[in-house]
């Protein structure tokens, strides 16, 4: 039955809903608004490579390269295409 | 069809290793997807005419319910995986079935958030940010939708035909995309509803 548990996928659970608590105390503390965002960034990004490196195996075949290259790509462009809009739309520089 | 045996079922074959590679790029653009779909809701959060702001209609429980589920659901698929790569197929079934239920029960939350927010004057007509809010978490729920049905066929074959680098190869890939949704779902935790809360 434990073989059907791996410590690795066990671990990467429970450190995500501890991140899940550490995101929480943005709404249970009352804390500033760049602090809060500064801890939601970090919770939200340690816990999606959480996913993609421990769940989704993202480095454990031959295409390694192409795909951390894609993923890399991916957030490239999500991350220009939000701060731009923002840039312009929100913060109006 | 040649088969290496010595990586697991999924990667088994050359067509195997090139869906796989396939489909990261395909969720590569997912992530562009739902990145526009955020980029919109910055800029139109604090939109909200005369209807409620987020603060007003966001409510913590449900939405904790909705991210523990999704949470553990990613957790048992990974499980699923593992348990394929023993070869232990009925293991496997379980834990994909655990998965599905627990994404059901997070559409149920879900379902019953909208009707609350339609409930509340929240509805996707009321305002630009109302509109966008709803079509940012309506599109993941469309996706989760699409991933219920997605993975009871996998199971349906997996039973029917048993793990083969085929099936192994859907089942693993539609691992990916399920992760894929609770990754979504952890940006959407953060940067609607607990920024919107803060």
């Amino acid at each position: 039955m434990s073989e059907l548990f791996p410590r690795k996928q066990v671990m990467g659970f429970v450190f995500s809903l501890v991140l899940t608590a550490a995101a929480l105390t943005v709404y249970f503390l009352d804390v500033s608004f760049a602090v809060g965002m500064t801890i939601l960034l970090a919770t939200a990004f340690i816990q999606a490579a959480v996913q993609l490196v421990g769940f989704m195996h993202a480095g454990e075949s031959e295409d390694k390269v192409a795909i951390y290259a894609n993923i890399y790509y991916g957030i490239a462009i999500a991350l220009v295409t939000i701060f731009g809009t923002l840039l312009i739309l929100v913060w109006d520089m | 069809m040649k088969t290496d045996n010595s990586l697991p079922l999924e990667y088994g074959t050359e067509q195997n290793k090139l869906n796989i590679l396939g489909f990261w790029i395909f969720l590569g653009a997912e992530v562009m997807l739902f990145a526009t779909l955020f980029a919109t809701y910055f800029t139109l959060e604090h939109r909200t005419g005369s209807g409620p702001a987020g603060a007003e209609i966001f409510e913590i429980t449900p939405v904790l319910i909705e991210t523990i589920l999704l949470l553990t659901s990613s957790f048992t698929i990974g499980l699923g995986v593992h348990a394929m790569r023993l070869g232990r197929k009925n293991a496997m079934m379980t834990f994909f079935a655990v998965t599905l239920l627990l994404g059901l029960a997070f559409l149920g939350v879900e379902i019953y958030e909208f009707t609350h927010y339609v409930h509340v004057g929240a509805g996707l007509q009321v305002s630009a940010f109302t509109g966008i809010l709803l079509t940012t978490l309506g599109t993941h729920g469309a996706h989760v939708t699409v991933g219920l049905f997605w993975g009871l066929f996998i199971i349906m074959q997996v039973k029917k035909r048993g793990l083969t680098p085929e099936t192994a190869n859907k089942s693993f890939i539609f691992s990916l995309y399920w992760h894929f949704l609770d990754v979504v779902w952890i940006f959407i935790f953060s940067f609607i509803y607990l920024k919107g809360m803060m």
